[in-house]
């Protein structure tokens, strides 16, 4: 009986009610395929205001399994999810990079989410319980002056090492309700101004309030806000919305994840 | 727990912001701000007063911060509880999820900053092993200077030199090597030069958290990089590592 709940309360279904009623809640869920399994996260690029975005990711592939004829695949979406261009990269280095400017998205000036997967058609030095995730860096570049980095923040999606299944969602859970706040442990003052980036990782709308301001975030749409307060507490329901942080004061600016 | 800890160096100047909240869970605490340093082989313990700026910060600016220092969190009873020949885990207030973390900036008189949300976790200090960190994936080459910050902290009041590595996984060599010391806030200078794909930072005795500094005309860029084995989800992620580190291993020993 103790495993039959103890099993329920693991479905997503049974997350789905814990989170919401705040009972043992799980941020993120687990990836058991039948598999080998490629992470990405929901990176951000910009092109808006004089940004350039440079991301720079590491052939994991070759590095801890020896697999040398790997690829990857960018997929890049804007604000809205729509699909912008799927680019496959081969002849990877250990560590490779590249850059995102408006030119390389049809003339784009605005923001949006990009994933990275890795492929690969070896399957002896794979197994199916393999997982993989690279959370990589990202540069952000304002009116060509150096790229200040930060990590990628937010697990986003996920699909098969072999290149043959579905890319699937939802690794950050949710609740029913808006009853999971999230305060950044940075103080916002003497800036400014301050934007914060968020994307909805999961397949549900989140629901999220800051600052007495309420947002609605489709599935996998991205958002910027500008915050005003110097102490920034996101009230939501989901379980794992941490923004990127942009920082401002002159001509100087900061990214980092919250 | 979480420690904390900044740096303090001719290169720039840093600040840091110690939450006296948890990150889902707003609630003031009235723990107190601490610092210790190792000083013949004991470790010194100081309350650091006058450093609160409202409720729910302590901030730290850079005359308030040495390299060897590091800071943490803890009700009065620290004083009695505190071992002068090892760092404990005093309390759980900064075990949370998402992780505790303090706003760690650099910044240069010129007007450049650059900052990370920063933590140095209780379990890595009772750890002996080494840093495997790849340059080029965050050093940036375009830069005028590049740096990697490798910030140690053991248990133990040692102040012992322990050498850094830059490897070349390609040609199994040592490219350069440097002398950081342990409970301390190094500062390594990188060339361009060696900002290639095949190029590793290595340590030989001890963790740390490596990170990154780029400054181009007053720009900075600061971030820490990933634990390596964070790059494997599954339960066999310390077998790939290890076996990663035995190979560049073999390259220093």
């Amino acid at each position: 009986m103790k495993s039959l709940v103890k099993k329920l309360a693991n479905t997503n279904f049974g997350i789905l009610l814990r989170n919401s009623f705040n009972f043992k809640p799980v941020s993120l869920g687990l990836f058991e395929k039948n598999y080998p399994v490629t992470v990405s996260d929901a990176f951000l690029w910009r092109t808006d205001n004089g940004y350039k975005t440079k991301f720079k990711y590491s052939d994991i592939l070759n590095l801890f399994y020896k697999i040398k004829n790997s690829w990857v695949e960018f997929h890049f979406y804007s604000k809205n999810n729509k699909l912008i261009k799927i680019e496959k990269v081969n002849n990877l280095n250990l560590s490779n990079e590249f850059e995102i400017n408006s030119k390389y998205l049809n003339n784009l000036e605005d923001y949006g989410t990009f994933f990275i997967y890795h492929f690969s058609e070896n399957k002896n030095n794979l197994n199916n319980k393999d997982i993989i995730s690279n959370r990589c860096y990202l540069g952000y570049s304002q009116n060509n002056n150096l790229y200040s980095f930060a990590h990628g923040n937010t697990l986003g999606k996920f699909t098969s090492i072999f290149s043959k299944e579905n890319i699937l969602t939802d690794i950050v859970k949710t609740s029913l309700f808006q009853n999971h706040t999230y305060t950044i442990q940075k103080y916002f003052d003497n800036f400014d101004k301050n934007e914060l980036f968020f994307v909805n990782p999961t397949s549900k709308t989140i629901k999220f309030s800051i600052e007495n301001k309420n947002f609605k975030l489709k599935s996998n749409n991205s958002l910027l806000v500008e915050i005003k307060g110097s102490l920034i507490s996101i009230k939501s329901n989901c379980l794992f919305l941490r923004p990127t942080v942009f920082s401002y004061k002159g001509k100087y600016f900061d990214v980092h994840h919250s | 727990m979480n420690y904390f800890f900044g740096i303090n160096d001719n290169l720039f100047k840093s600040e840091i912001q110690i939450p006296l909240f948890q990150n889902r869970n707003l609630k003031i605490s009235n723990l107190k701000l601490f610092k210790t340093y190792p000083k013949n082989n004991k470790w010194v313990l100081k309350e650091i007063t006058n450093k609160k700026i409202n409720d729910f910060f302590f901030v730290l600016k850079n005359e308030d911060i040495l390299s060897n220092e590091i800071f943490f969190l803890a009700d009065e009873t620290i004083v009695d509880k505190f071992d002068e020949y090892k760092l404990k885990n005093f309390n759980n207030f900064t075990d949370t999820s998402p992780a505790f973390r303090a706003n760690f900036k650099i910044y240069l008189n010129q007007g450049g900053f650059s900052s990370y949300q920063s933590d140095y976790p209780y379990s890595m200090i009772t750890k002996k092993g080494s840093i495997l960190s790849s340059i080029s994936s965050i050093a940036n080459c375009d830069a005028d200077k590049n740096y990697v910050l490798v910030k140690n902290i053991f248990e133990e009041p040692i102040e012992e030199n322990f050498k850094a590595y830059l490897v070349n996984y390609k040609t199994k060599s040592i490219e350069e090597q440097f002398e950081i010391k342990t409970n301390y806030t190094n500062c390594i200078e990188i060339s361009n030069k060696l900002i290639k794909p095949e190029i590793f930072l290595v340590t030989d005795r001890y963790l740390g958290v490596p990170m990154y500094v780029s400054e181009k005309n007053n720009f900075l860029s600061f971030e820490h990089t990933h634990p390596i084995h964070e790059y494997i989800l599954s339960e066999n992620k310390f077998v790939k590592v290890t076996n990663l580190k035995k190979e560049i291993n073999e390259i220093i020993s």
